[in-house]
C-alpha cells in the first residue's frame, strides 16, 4: 500500500546518527535491524552500541519487504495526543512481534483494522506508507486469507 | 543501605490547597506546603539545612523556596523526575545526613499540573523524538501521552493475567471510596459505582478517565532527619525501615521488553533492608499515575500473586477494612496529584493515627509501604513504621 500525501501532518520520523539505517531502509520500502556482532542480540531500536552487552561491534542486517509479524500488544487511542491524528481517530496502536525474529518488536499503526476485529496474537504484515517525496513511514494491516 | 533502618525518619508533612486553577506560581504553592510541614514537626524554617525538589521544567528551584523562607541552607538540589523521586530524593537525604554533611532537609513537589503544563495532554513532539530513547520509534505512530505508553503494558499485562476491565474498576472505586471520606480530596462528594465506571469511555484503552490520576495545582512537602534529631521535633516520628531509591529496567529499549517492571527489582531489596515481608505491611500507598499501574505493583511486591491480583482487588482487600488499605486518602486517581508525593504524605498521616476516631483511620496500623513508579523503568519504594 503506497499513497503520495501532499501535506503530511503527523510527526516525521527523526533520522540520527543511529538510527539513519532504519530509517533509510524503510524509505526504501525495506526492514535493516542493527545486530552486534559479538554477542549477535539484534537492538531495536537501534543504538551507539549493542544494548545487551555494550560492544561497539554492530552491523545492520537487511530483511527484506516481506515481514509478517503477530501483535503482541496494543492501545487504542480515542483522543489525538499529536498533530495529525485528529482526522483518524480511533488510533491503533501496536507492538507488532516479528515471525523471524521474535526478539525483535516494533511499534506501528494497524491500518485497515476494525477495533472489533482486533486482538493479541492477530497475524499482521508490514506495508509502508509514503509520508512525503522522500520519506517512507513501516506500518501494520491484518493478513487476510 | 541496610544500615540505616529506623535512623531516619518522616518528621514533617504538609500541602498547599489544591485545585485546577490556582491562580498562583508553583513557588507560591511550595511555601505553603513548606510551612505547612515545618510547623507540623514543630521546627523553625532555619532548622532546615538541605532543600531538595523533583520537577519535569514546571516549578521553582530549591534556592527560591529556601529564599523566600529566610534561609541560606547548605545544599539545595533539583532534579529532573516524576514518580518515585519522592524516594529517591529521602535516599538522599538519608545519605547526606549519615555522611554528616546535613542534619534536615526538606522536599517537595510543587506544580501547576492543571493549569500550568499537563502531562496528560502529551508532549512536544520534536522535542520527544529526541529525548526519549528509541522517540522515533514511538512518536510518529502518535504515542506521545502515558496514557499510551502504560496502556501497551497494560494490555499485554491484563491478556497474560485474566486481568479485566472490571478488575481495574474495583481499583478506581476502592481509592473514589476513601475520597469520599477526605474532605480535602478533589473528588470528595464525587463517589464512582461500576456501573457509571463501565460506561465511561475509554481515552486510551484500556483507560477511561476514572483509570487516569487527577492532575492538579498543588505543592507537597515532607521533612526528613535523624532519628536522634527527630526527638526535637513536635510530631511523632514515622522512621524508615528500609528503602530501595532506584532500579533501572534492565533494557535500555524499553518499548521491546514490556514484560519487565522496574518495581518487579526494587520489591526484593526493599523488603530485605527493612527486613519485613508482604505480610506485615497494614497500609499501601501504591503508586497510582493509572488504576492498572497499581495492579502491576500489587503483583511485583507481593501482595497477591501473578494471576491472582484481579481477585484481590474485587475481594475489596484496598479499602479500609480489607487486607492491604491502600491509597487511604484517595490517591492520584482521586485525591489529588504530585507525581506520588501526596501518597506518602498520607502513609505517614495513617502511620501516626492521625484520623483516630474516624473512619479514615486503618485501625492499630504499625507499618506501612510507599511505592513510586515513574514508568516501567524507573521505581522507589520504602517501608516505614511508627
Amino acid at each position: 500500500m503506497t499513497q503520495a500525501t501532499t501535506a503530511y501532518q503527523k510527526p516525521i520520523p527523526l533520522k540520527d546518527i543511529d538510527n539513519a539505517p532504519y530509517w533509510d531502509a524503510a524509505d526504501q520500502h525495506q526492514l535493516a535491524l542493527q545486530k552486534c556482532d559479538d554477542c549477535h542480540a539484534y537492538s531495536q531500536p537501534p543504538g551507539p552500541t549493542c544494548a545487551k552487552c555494550g560492544s561497539g561491534n554492530v552491523s545492520w542486517e537487511q530483511l527484506g519487504d516481506d515481514i509478517k509479524a503477530t501483535v503482541y500488544s496494543y492501545v487504542v487511542s480515542y483522543r489525538p495526543f499529536l498533530p495529525g491524528f485528529q482526522d483518524e481517530l480511533p488510533t491503533i496502536i501496536a507492538l507488532a512481534q516479528l515471525d523471524n525474529v521474535p526478539e525483535v518488536k516494533i511499534m506501528g499503526n494497524i491500518l485497515n483494522c476494525q477495533e472489533k476485529d482486533l486482538e493479541i496474537g492477530m497475524p499482521i504484515q508490514m506495508t509502508w506508507v509514503d509520508i512525503t517525496e522522500d520519506r517512507a513511514l513501516l506500518q501494520w494491516i491484518p493478513v487476510t486469507n | 543501605m541496610g544500615t540505616i533502618k529506623d535512623r531516619y525518619a518522616i518528621v514533617g508533612v504538609g500541602e498547599s490547597e489544591r485545585s485546577r486553577k490556582s491562580g498562583t506560581t508553583p513557588l507560591h504553592l511550595a511555601l505553603d506546603a513548606a510551612h505547612a510541614a515545618i510547623k507540623d514537626a514543630g521546627l523553625k524554617p532555619t532548622d532546615i539545612d538541605g532543600f531538595m525538589n523533583y520537577n519535569e521544567g514546571d516549578s521553582c528551584t530549591s534556592h527560591q523556596l529556601a529564599t523566600y523562607l529566610g534561609v541560606r541552607p547548605k545544599y539545595v538540589k533539583d532534579i529532573q523526575g516524576g514518580g518515585a523521586s519522592t524516594e529517591m530524593l529521602i535516599a538522599d537525604a538519608v545519605a547526606l545526613i549519615e555522611a554528616g554533611q546535613l542534619n534536615t532537609v526538606l522536599i517537595y513537589r510543587s506544580m501547576n499540573g492543571s493549569s500550568g503544563t499537563r502531562v496528560g495532554r502529551g508532549y512536544d513532539p520534536d522535542m520527544l523524538q529526541g529525548a526519549l530513547s528509541g522517540g522515533s520509534f514511538v512518536i510518529p505512530y502518535g504515542s506521545a501521552s502515558p496514557s499510551q505508553w502504560f496502556g501497551m503494558y497494560a494490555t499485554r499485562h491484563m491478556h497474560e493475567t485474566g486481568i479485566t476491565k472490571e478488575h481495574l474498576g474495583h481499583v478506581c472505586l476502592s481509592f473514589y471510596e476513601h475520597a469520599q471520606r477526605n474532605p480535602k480530596a478533589f473528588l470528595h462528594g464525587k463517589p464512582l459505582t461500576m456501573e457509571n465506571y463501565l460506561a465511561t469511555p475509554d481515552i486510551s484503552s484500556p483507560f477511561n478517565i476514572h483509570d487516569s490520576c487527577l492532575e492538579l495545582d498543588e505543592g507537597n512537602a515532607i521533612i526528613v532527619t535523624s532519628a536522634e534529631k527527630a526527638k526535637d521535633c513536635t510530631s511523632k516520628p514515622v522512621y524508615i525501615m528500609g528503602m530501595a531509591a532506584r532500579q533501572c529496567h534492565p533494557h535500555a529499549h524499553y518499548w521491546n521488553d514490556i514484560d519487565q517492571v522496574a518495581s518487579d527489582y526494587v520489591a526484593e531489596e526493599l523488603y530485605e533492608n527493612a527486613g519485613v515481608t508482604p505480610d506485615d505491611i497494614d497500609v499501601a500507598s501504591i503508586y497510582d499515575c493509572f488504576s492498572w499501574v497499581v495492579m502491576r505493583q500489587l503483583e511485583a511486591y507481593g501482595f497477591a500473586k501473578r494471576g491472582e491480583v484481579g481477585d484481590f482487588v474485587a475481594e475489596g482487600n484496598l479499602k479500609i477494612g480489607g487486607k492491604l488499605p491502600t491509597n487511604t486518602a484517595g490517591g492520584m486517581l482521586s485525591e489529588g496529584y504530585t507525581h506520588g508525593m501526596n501518597n506518602a504524605i498520607e502513609i505517614v498521616r495513617q502511620l501516626r493515627h492521625d484520623y483516630e476516631g474516624t473512619d479514615r483511620q486503618v485501625e492499630d496500623c504499625k507499618i506501612g509501604i510507599c511505592t513510586g513508579w515513574a514508568g516501567p523503568d524507573i521505581a522507589g519504594a520504602m517501608i516505614l513504621r511508627n
